[in-house]
C-alpha cells in the first residue's frame, strides 16, 4: 500500500515486475538503474543464485522528484520467475501498489506467460487483492527477435490482455519500451492515489 | 545521528528505544517494507534497501513458520563480529509492523536490545492510530508533472 506522509509531503509506492522466468524483469531494472542519475536512485539489491537467476527479488528505489508538491519515490521489485520459487514470489507481491507483467514475446513461451499470469492472479488473491482492481500494465518484451519466433503485440493482447490494460512492446535489453512501461504503471498507481483510494 | 519519522506517532517510542538500547541503526516499517521511522541512516534510498531486505527476512521466516503450522517467530537475531542485527514484529493499530535494529557489540548487546524492545513494542502499540481513512493525495492534473519528472529521470 502506498505510504503517504502529509506532514513531510512524501509518497512511497511499491511496483512489482512479474512474469515468467527469463522474460526480462531484471533486465528492465538494470536498464533503469543504468539510465537514472546516481542522485536519484539507491543501490540496486539483487538476491540471485550463483548463475544470476533471481532467487528472491531485485530491488531498486528511485526518486521521481516533486509531484503535486509531494516528494515521490518508487520502490521497484522483481520476483523470481521460475515456477519453483512461488513461495518467495508471493511474499514480494505483498503490499504492491502496481504490477508490471513482463511477458516473453516468443511464440513458444505463450503457455509460460499464461501460467505466470494465472499465478499472479492466484498470488494476489492470497493477499486479498483482485487482479481486476490492481493497477496493471503488460510489457511484451523481446519484440526485437526475428518475426518468425515471436507473437505480435496484437496477438499477445488477444492472448493475455483480458482487462484491456495499457500494453507496451519492448526490447528491454536495449531499453526500448522500458521507460514507457514505467511511465504507464506510474500513471495508473498515482491516478489511484489521486482518486483518494489505495490498494 | 538523525532520527526521523514518516508517521509522527512512531517518533517518541523510537527515540526512547534508541537511547535506552544504545542502538546504532533502527527501522520501523510495515510488513511490506515501507519505512515509518528510522534512526541512524544518512540517505533515504539506502534506508529503503535495508527495509526491503529486513521485511523480506521476516516474510520468509513467517512463511516457514506457517508451513510448519506454528505462529510466526517472535524475533530473529544475527550476530556478526562487530554488529548484531535484531528483527522482530509488533502488532499495532496500524497493522503488523517490523522493527530492524543494528547494534554495536562494544556498546550494546542482544540482551539489552531484547529488554528494551519489549518496551518499544508496548509504546508503539499504545501510540498507534486505530484506523486510517484514505485521503485525497495528488491533484487531478498530476500527470503533467509525472511526465516531466520521468523525462528528467531518463535524461529525455
Amino acid at each position: 500500500m502506498s505510504l503517504v506522509n502529509f506532514t513531510t509531503r512524501e509518497i512511497t509506492c511499491k511496483i512489482v515486475y512479474y512474469g515468467p522466468g527469463r522474460s526480462g524483469k531484471t533486465t528492465n531494472l538494470h536498464y533503469i538503474y543504468g539510465r537514472v542519475p546516481d542522485s536519484r536512485r539507491g543501490r540496486m539489491v539483487s538476491l540471485a543464485t550463483q548463475t544470476d537467476r533471481t532467487l528472491f527479488f531485485d530491488f531498486l528505489p528511485i526518486d521521481l522528484g516533486q509531484i503535486s508538491g509531494f516528494a515521490t519515490r518508487f520502490q521497484l521489485y522483481t520476483v523470481p520467475g521460475q515456477v519453483y520459487y512461488n513461495a518467495t514470489r508471493r511474499l514480494v507481491l505483498q503490499g504492491a501498489d502496481g504490477v508490471v507483467f513482463v511477458a516473453d514475446s516468443q511464440a513458444r513461451q505463450l503457455d509460460e506467460n499464461l501460467e505466470s499470469l494465472q499465478n499472479l492472479q492466484s498470488n494476489l488473491l492470497e493477499h486479498g487483492v483482485d487482479i481486476r482492481t490492481v493497477p496493471l500494465v503488460l510489457q511484451y518484451n523481446k519484440q526485437d527477435l526475428p518475426r518468425e519466433l515471436i507473437l505480435s503485440a496484437s496477438d499477445l493482447d488477444d492472448a493475455l490482455n483480458f482487462r484491456g490494460v495499457p500494453s507496451f512492446s519492448a526490447d528491454a535489453l536495449h531499453g526500448k519500451g522500458v521507460f514507457e512501461t514505467l511511465k504507464g504503471i506510474s500513471e495508473l498507481v498515482l491516478k489511484r492515489l489521486a482518486a483518494g483510494t489505495t490498494a | 545521528m538523525t532520527t526521523r519519522a514518516v508517521e509522527n506517532w512512531t517518533l517518541e517510542p523510537l527515540v526512547k528505544f534508541v537511547k535506552e538500547a544504545s542502538a546504532r541503526l533502527v527501522l520501523v516499517m510495515t510488513s511490506a517494507g515501507q519505512v515509518l521511522a528510522q534512526h541512524g541512516f544518512s540517505r533515504a534510498v539506502d534506508v529503503m534497501s535495508a527495509a526491503a531486505l529486513g521485511a523480506a527476512i521476516v516474510a520468509s521466516t513467517d512463511e516457514i513458520a506457517r508451513q510448519m503450522g506454528q505462529p510466526p517467530f517472535a524475533a530473529l537475531n544475527h550476530q556478526g563480529e562487530r554488529h548484531g542485527i535484531f528483527l522482530a514484529a509488533v502488532a499495532t493499530g496500524r497493522g503488523r509492523l517490523v522493527a530492524l535494529v543494528v547494534y554495536d557489540l562494544e556498546v550494546s548487546s542482544l540482551g539489552l536490545v531484547q529488554l528494551f524492545f519489549e518496551q518499544l513494542a508496548a509504546d508503539l502499540q499504545a501510540a498507534s492510530p486505530k484506523d486510517s481513512v484514505p485521503k485525497q493525495v495528488l491533484a487531478a492534473d498530476f500527470e503533467r508533472e509525472l511526465s516531466a519528472s520521468l523525462n528528467t529521470l531518463f535524461g529525455r
